[in-house]
């Protein structure tokens, strides 16, 4: 598969461009624009409103939350491309006509930028958010 | 979204990347064949075609030239050529309907990734696309295949696959050249094939080697020497847009002009091998240091690095540019030639003037222009040929730049004004001493019209209306029997360091200054002086006001103790004799242009004594009008009627 490959390079061109002049030039947004279709601007936005948060528990287990438009906290899962977002499991799960939701496209981005928030929380804490997912869904 | 994010600012390119392609597309329909513009462009044939999420992606060979061109033997795959992976958005997929064996044309702007590990580079951005068909057979069956749907293969991403931004640190390591996102330029091919070995510290004395490098390997440190022919400002565009807004003119208050000018610095440059190019500097914070930047810059040498190209332009489109050009052709010393030792040098003397120029712009908040001022003038300089105006004016052509000293004698203001005072055109009349001696056939004065895309300082401004100063006119545009200040016109005060002045000092006007009297040639809109009998009076428009005998205060008030004197504040005290001030229009009877009406408004002075004394309007019937400077309104035939203003000489 190619897309994946092409998505990590373009996100690594933009850590290494902000890395360097703390500016994103105006190619790597269209490029960006290009491959995530209509994630690009709303996760962009979520990044210019530092909507992203890493939680770290002290086992080294990590999680992301991300401060949806509507107010609710999705989750991202670190270790595989997972969002509680309804679009996720519309447009990627069922319908694969996308990589990635905005939230996930979200965290790259304030990763790429160094704008996540952090949060350090127990080993309990983030059990629990994961299983709480599991809890609204059923 | 967030004024000012990254979202507003991808949502703005977005809306006019999206123009750009309908425009395009529609453009490609109505010419009904491709583009002409066929630099950048990439040609590839398409082997196989499959799908990701709603990626098309294509693997296909990059083709150096299009096969219509080339024999139908030719066009079987041949395995040295480059193997490409071109993206398709699920728009463009659509509107193209490719299919193997397919030849598609790809203009720019699109954008190539190189990925680590793999040899096959990744083209993005594929916007604009275009299938090219090969001959009548293929037209035929590509209306087939349009009836039948192609089934695509498509790849199912695993969800394990995450992307990892982590390890940087071995890539610190590598050269900066890797893995970067390389842009298709706008205008000329994408140099991947030429590796230039470029060295930093190289200064290329090439502009064109310089712009054809754009977009290859290390283009950013190509620096290159050129001589500053000229320094000027020109309008940027945009502040223009932001003064009138909708319906709302605003109008500057004269004299606090607070908004910042929206001018640019730029400077005309040429290189040793002759060509020019047109650079576009920082803007300007304030229009008074162009002078500065004109006596310090003009004719030095400078290094110019990170340049970026704007536009290419043509004498076709940038008459104002090339007027100018023109002005500097041919060059005074001989020429490099392109591609021959350094001791082969070329006589100027024949060649044709260039056709075509580079507009260049530096990288956003970096300055690549660094002029050596303490170095010799350049011998390839040609400051501006400095003549007398009888000179100029008796030029027979037309679009000619050309340079003079002149004293401005009366400045008038275009009237509109729903325009900002800062760009009103102006009517300056001048005149230098070549003008003033002339007994015959040429005016003593000449009108020159500035306007408002020539970029005037502030001290020039508060010069031309205090006039009795004689200005330099750098480059003005004569033609038509005009002179115009336009873009790259400057106006300045202090003489240039180098000037070529045909003769003796033509800035010295002996005696008082002369104007033409008024006859039979005289224009509307011009200067004139005339003298006649003053044979009626219009009492409809007449009016009169006092004004204070000592101090000249024109708003006397009444006595608040007695309501039947009149008061001047700014004295603070009575005024027992003030002078009446009249403004009137009178019909003089002119012997130099006695067929005509004469209208003239006039202004009128006569002291009143309050004691009594009445006073009489009708003694200025019959009385005689002396040589009177006067501003042309109309001239107008059936009635037979000049229509004049009375004014001040500066």
């Amino acid at each position: 598969s190619t897309l994946p490959a092409v998505a990590e390079e373009l996100l690594r061109e933009i850590k290494k461009a902000f890395q360097e002049s703390s500016h994103v030039p105006d190619d790597l947004l269209l490029g960006l624009k290009f491959i995530f279709g209509p994630s690009a601007v709303p996760a962009l936005d979520l990044v210019d409103q530092r909507s992203v948060t890493r939680l770290t528990a002290p086992s080294g287990r990590t999680l992301y939350q991300v401060l949806g438009s509507s107010g609710k906290l999705y989750t991202c899962y670190s270790s595989c491309h997972f969002c509680t977002c309804p679009a996720f499991g519309f447009s990627v799960l069922q319908k694969n006509e996308s990589l990635l939701c905005k939230h996930i496209l979200a965290v790259y981005l304030s990763q790429a930028m160094g704008a996540c928030q952090e949060l350090s929380v127990s080993e309990e804490q983030l059990a629990n958010i994961l299983l709480a997912e599991e809890e609204d869904e059923g | 979204l967030c004024r000012g994010g990254l979202a507003e600012r991808l949502c703005r390119l977005q809306n006019r990347e999206r123009s750009a392609i309908s425009f395009w597309r529609h453009q490609c329909i109505s010419d009904d064949k491709t583009p002409s513009d066929k630099s950048g462009v990439l040609i590839v044939k398409i082997l196989e075609i499959f799908e990701e999420c709603t990626i098309q992606v294509a693997i296909c060979q990059q083709l150096e030239q299009s096969p219509v061109t080339l024999s139908p033997e030719d066009a079987l795959i041949n395995a040295e050529e480059p193997i490409l992976k071109v993206l398709f958005a699920r728009e463009t997929a659509a509107h193209l309907k490719s299919r193997p064996q397919d030849v598609i044309h790809i203009y720019p702007p699109w954008q190539k990734l190189l990925l680590r590990n793999t040899d096959v580079p990744v083209i993005l951005n594929t916007y604009f696309s275009q299938k090219v068909l090969l001959s009548e057979h293929s037209e035929a069956r590509e209306k087939t295949y349009d009836r039948t749907k192609m089934l695509i293969r498509k790849n199912i991403i695993s969800l394990a696959l995450t992307f990892r931004l982590d390890d940087l640190d071995d890539k610190l390591h590598q050269e900066p050249s890797d893995n970067q996102v390389a842009c298709a330029p706008q205008l000329h091919n994408n140099g991947d094939s030429k590796q230039h070995p470029l060295a930093l510290s190289a200064v290329n004395d090439s502009l064109l080697d310089m712009v054809e490098s754009q977009g290859a390997v290390g283009w950013r440190e190509v620096q290159v020497q050129v001589v500053i022919q000229r320094v000027y400002c020109l309008p940027a565009r945009e502040g223009y847009r932001s003064h009138t807004q909708g319906n709302k003119p605003l109008c500057a208050t004269p004299g606090t002009n607070s908004d910042p000018p929206n001018v640019r610095l730029c400077l005309l440059v040429q290189d040793a091998y002759g060509m020019f190019s047109e650079v576009w500097l920082q803007p300007l914070s304030s229009t008074d240091d162009i002078e500065q930047y004109c006596r310090r810059w003009e004719g030095k040498s400078c290094c110019l690095a990170g340049m970026k190209i704007l536009q290419r332009t043509t004498r076709g489109r940038a008459l104002g540019l090339f007027s100018l050009i023109d002005s500097l052709w041919p060059p005074v010393v001989p020429l490099k030639v392109p591609g021959q030792s350094q001791d082969s040098e070329m006589m100027t003397t024949n060649l044709p003037p260039p056709s075509f120029c580079y507009i260049l712009t530096v990288q956003s908040g970096e300055m690549h222009v660094e002029v050596d001022e303490e170095e010799q003038i350049s011998n390839l300089y040609q400051p501006p040929a400095v003549h007398g105006l009888k000179e100029i004016l008796r030029i027979d052509a037309c679009n000619k730049r050309c340079s003079f000293w002149a004293q401005v004698l009366y400045q008038r203001l275009q009237t509109k004004h729903t325009v900002p005072i800062n760009q009103r055109d102006i009517l300056l009349f001048v005149t230098d001493s070549t003008l003033q001696n002339v007994v015959h056939g040429m005016p003593k004065v000449v009108a020159v019209s500035v306007t408002a895309s020539c970029v005037l300082s502030m001290e020039i401004r508060e010069a031309l209306s205090a006039g009795s100063r004689l200005v330099f006119f750098k480059d003005a545009l004569w033609g038509n029997g005009r002179i115009i200040c336009v873009e790259r016109t400057v106006l300045l005060l202090q003489k240039p360091l180098l000037c070529l002045a045909a003769g003796a000092d033509l800035s010295k006007l002996t005696g008082p200054v002369r104007l033409d009297e008024l006859d039979s040639t005289t224009q509307a809109n011009s200067i004139c002086a005339l003298r006649g009998t003053v044979v009626g009076v219009n009492e409809s428009t007449a009016f009169s006001w006092p004004t204070c005998d000592r101090c000249g205060n024109g708003k006397l008030e009444l006595c608040p103790q007695d309501r039947e004197l009149l008061y001047c504040n700014q004295c603070s005290e009575v005024v027992t004799t003030p002078v009446l001030k009249m403004q009137l229009e009178v019909f003089l009877s002119c012997p130099s242009r006695s067929q005509s009406t004469v209208k003239v408004k006039v202004g009128h002075e006569i002291s009143v004594d309050l004691s009594g004394v009445t006073y009489e309007v009708q003694s200025v019937l019959g009385k005689e009008v002396g040589l009177l400077n006067c501003y042309v309104h109309s001239v107008t035939s059936r009635p037979n009627c000049v229509v004049l203003e009375e004014i001040v000489l500066l």
